[in-house]
């Protein structure tokens, strides 16, 4: 078995921890803009303020699993085939399920107010529903019992699968008229300005630093669970190879 | 401020839970790295 090592603690380093710092001050300055600074909308009164996680989230969602897709398709790919690339297909996708989360809590919230119902049955609202259940089930097959090649290339099929439920989230409002608004930011006359753009505009920044925050060091937890899986494995075949001999042995004395 | 209960909720839900998973992250990966040499960290 390898020593117990003692050597640099966590998945931190300094550039992380400046990047931690950054973030937490971008989340305090969206939250200065978003809650106190930016005037609440003629029709959707102080509800608005919503929009400046609701819509960050989403954008991340959608770019945590295309991420996710993209390195499951550079794993399938023999000549790009990597374990990084594994690993990098389950992290976005856990990250791109906490986003998804959030989307569906505040979108909920969101509708309550505007709609006075926590839930319809709208294109969009039950694709996002449909995208959180395909990726926790994503999740769910990562975790199946398997040879570490094959667990990575049936999740990698998986994963290629699920993501065509992203575009049909995307275009679910403009494919099927439903109760949920069109793209707020997404056209070449924006229905939002001045103070209340600008709060957007933070949301995404807040957003993106969370997010590459989160996937360095979710990446650098993932390579110590594949390091200490690795080791158990070799620990295993150890003891299974010694079972193996003990009785040869046993039997010879006798 | 109208609805404020709703959008307290929201951002609670929002902030509480990245903060929730980045802990959890953190905390793993201080308990992990632990067990491992510094070979199996590159970063270190």
């Amino acid at each position: 078995m390898k020593p117990m090592a003692r050597g640099r603690v966590g998945t931190g380093t300094p550039a992380t921890r400046v990047l931690g710092v950054v973030t937490l001050a971008a989340i305090a300055v969206l939250g200065l803009f978003a809650l106190v600074l930016s005037p609440a909308d003629e029709l959707q009164g102080d509800s608005v303020r919503l929009l400046y996680v609701h819509v960050p989230a989403a954008s991340l969602a959608y770019l945590s699993f295309a991420m996710s897709a993209m390195a499951s398709a550079l794993y399938l790919w023999p000549r790009t085939r990597r374990p990084g690339w594994d690993r990098l297909a389950g992290v976005t996708a856990e990250i791109g399920v906490l986003f998804t989360g959030i989307v569906l809590i505040t979108g909920m919230l969101w509708g309550k107010v505007s709609w006075g119902a926590y839930w319809t049955w709208d294109a969009r609202l039950t694709s996002t529903a449909l995208l959180f259940v395909l990726y926790v089930g994503y999740l769910a097959v990562r975790r199946m019992p398997a040879a570490v090649d094959v667990r990575a290339k049936r999740s990698a099929v998986v994963g290629l699968v699920a993501i065509i439920d992203v575009p049909i989230v995307h275009w679910a409002v403009d494919w099927w008229q439903g109760q949920h608004p069109q793209s707020t930011i997404l056209h070449l006359h924006p229905k939002i300005s001045g103070l209340m753009a600008f709060s957007l505009f933070l949301g995404f920044v807040a957003g993106l630093l969370s997010f590459a925050w989160l996937l360095m060091h979710r990446y650098r937890l993932a390579v110590m669970e594949d390091a200490l899986e690795a080791q158990w494995l070799d620990l295993a075949i150890e003891d299974r190879q010694r079972e193996g001999t003990v009785p040869a042995a046993g039997a010879a004395a006798r | 401020m109208t609805d404020v209960g709703y959008i307290v909720v929201g951002w609670v839900v929002v902030v509480g839970g990245l903060g929730t998973y980045a802990l959890r992250v953190v905390r793993r990966g201080r308990a992990l790295s632990r067990e491992l040499p510094d070979e199996d960290k590159p970063w270190t």
